[in-house]
């Protein structure tokens, strides 16, 4: 196996790839983000690459259930879900805003960048401008996103960035970090 | 969900409600919860229908059956819980690429003669004198590092098997011996108790594969359906060593088993039941021994330890790192 860095062997930006995908126009190759996708992107690079070529682990193991799962009972008022080209699943609030639940206190980061590229995807495809509110049940926190010029970039960084990790045909090596002892991932990476 | 429950008696298997049941020959019911079962072991007379394997299906328990011979009968494996295209494919491209086949192949036999050896010295610390194996074992470690294809290094590991057997008579007690190693059927104890464990060897390999989504049929060192689950031929030749092949210098040279365990019967000669009972409880609590590892910064079990192999396998084959095989650091 060799290791590669081409990106599929087009010039096209991922971000626009990402955008006519979205958009059913017609792609040289389809390229699709969801939201789980761009959250692992920050919080390691491999277990990306294993998600997206489906490299399941472990048939006891159930599988470390992370993120927007986190807490869900912890606001009472209403939150509307919803679906977007099955890609990104979002929570509504009843004004409007767009709430992501911080899983943990280590894990802010990527919870935000999450957050941030649904605001993003809903202005770029479906063309509506939302507020986000980044919740923090434990805290009893919430801190406001908003989709500004530099996150856009940081956006648009990661999609290219989450395009080379998953085109590419080896994962990037294991880097021991605080993360991997509770990765569903972690004997796989280390057992060596 | 990785225990093993062995039925060492003759009798009936069979679905009771949610439960599994064993009726003996004389009347007695024993019960084996199904719910953390990972395979059920049948080593006597053990009638079952249709029904029992369904059940035992639904709850992924494999049954491996352990008749006369070479011990190992076959499987009954459940339906997968995991199938993988993409891993089968991967596995099928190592095995036609000769370079990465004979690469595989080597590192099994380089960790098997290492796991061998570890034995040997093992034992020359404790009085015996066993420096020309050693130096036979370590003659066959440099030769497979030039050996060019798979068959080549088939015969390396053995030729370091062959030095490797050839201290069993010095360890073990009068009344033990090898002779040569011969199996299907074995014709004397030694043969039959190497047999036997390595039998359990191969079927706790077929549970740790299975518990991946490697296909257990294709395989690097052994011909791909040399026997049905050639991939767990792989496995269990770098765990032999450490785990069948030390229970038996233990319980043999502990008087736990000894030449009245065995019946011979038209020139094989087999464990009595007493004899695969104690050899088969010795052989589960060696797999749940633990030892600390090194990478992972826990304590695993000697059965996980297979679990990683397989785990170490499919890495290999799924993003090109290195396979490293299992030698034993302890
Ligand atoms: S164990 Fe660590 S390196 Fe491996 S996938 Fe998980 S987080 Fe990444």
């Amino acid at each position: 196996m060799t290791s590669s860095t081409t990106v599929g062997g087009s010039d096209v930006d991922p971000v626009s790839l990402l955008l006519a995908s979205a958009r059913e126009e017609s792609v040289p190759e389809e390229f699709r983000v969801t939201g789980v996708m761009m959250q692992y992107y920050f919080v390691c690079e491999r277990e990306l690459w294993f998600l997206s070529r489906d490299v399941e682990i472990d048939r006891d193991t159930v599988s470390v259930v992370r993120g927007t799962n986190v807490d869900d009972t912890a606001y009472s008022e209403k939150r509307r879900s919803m679906s977007i080209d099955g890609m990104i699943a979002l929570d509504l609030l009843d004004d409007g805003r767009v709430v992501e639940v911080k899983p943990s206190s280590k894990l802010t980061e990527p919870a935000r960048m999450q957050l941030s590229y649904y605001l993003w995807y809903l202005k770029h495809v479906a063309g509506v401008e939302k507020e986000g509110v980044l919740a923090h049940p434990r805290e009893r926190k919430r801190e406001p996103v908003e989709l500004t010029e530099e996150r856009e970039k940081k956006v648009e960084e990661a999609i290219r960035g989450i395009y080379e990790v998953v085109t590419s045909e080896t994962p990037p090596p294991a880097e021991e970090k605080p993360y991997c002892s509770s990765c569903a991932y972690h004997d796989f990476c280390w057992s060596c | 969900m990785d225990r093993n429950y062995h039925v060492f008696s003759a009798g009936r298997l069979e679905r009771q409600d949610d439960t599994l049941r064993l009726v003996t020959e004389d009347g007695e019911k024993k019960y084996i919860p199904v719910e953390n079962a990972e395979a059920v072991f049948l080593h006597g007379q053990i009638d079952y229908n249709t029904r029992l394997l369904s059940f035992l299906n639904k709850h992924g328990v494999a049954v491996h059956v352990f008749g006369w011979k070479d011990y190992y009968a076959g499987s009954l494996m459940p339906k997968r819980g995991q199938t993988s295209g993409q891993t089968v494919v991967e596995q099928v491209r190592a095995y036609d690429h000769p370079d990465r086949r004979l690469k595989l192949a080597k590192a099994i036999v380089e960790g098997s003669i290492h796991n061998m050896r570890t034995n040997v010295t093992y034992y020359a610390g404790r009085g015996h004198d066993f420096d020309e194996v050693i130096e036979d074992i370590d003659a066959a470690g440099e030769r497979l590092e030039s050996v060019t294809d798979v068959n080549e290094a088939m015969g390396t590991e053995a030729t370091a098997r062959k030095a490797y057997y050839s201290t069993f008579d010095a360890i073990l007690p009068e009344g033990f011996r090898l002779d040569r190693r011969e199996y299907n059927p074995p014709p004397n104890e030694l043969n039959s108790l190497i047999s036997f464990g390595n039998s359990l060897v191969y079927a706790n390999c077929v549970s740790a594969i299975r518990a991946t989504a490697l296909d257990p049929t294709i395989s690097y060192l052994h011909e791909p359906g040399e026997r049905r689950y050639s991939l767990s031929l792989d496995l269990a030749d770098l765990f032999k060593p450490v785990l069948a092949d030390r229970v038996l210098f233990r319980l043999v040279n502990r008087n736990q088993i000894g030449l009245e365990d065995f019946e011979t019967e038209l020139g094989s000669c087999l464990l009595t039941e007493r004899g695969r009972k104690t050899y088969g409880k010795a052989f589960e609590e060696t797999l749940e021994r633990t030892v600390e590892h090194p990478r992972l910064n826990r304590k695993v079990s000697y059965q996980y330890l297979m679990r990683i192999e397989a785990y170490k396998l499919k890495k290999h084959l799924l993003t090109g790192e290195p396979y490293e095989p299992f030698k034993r650091w302890w």
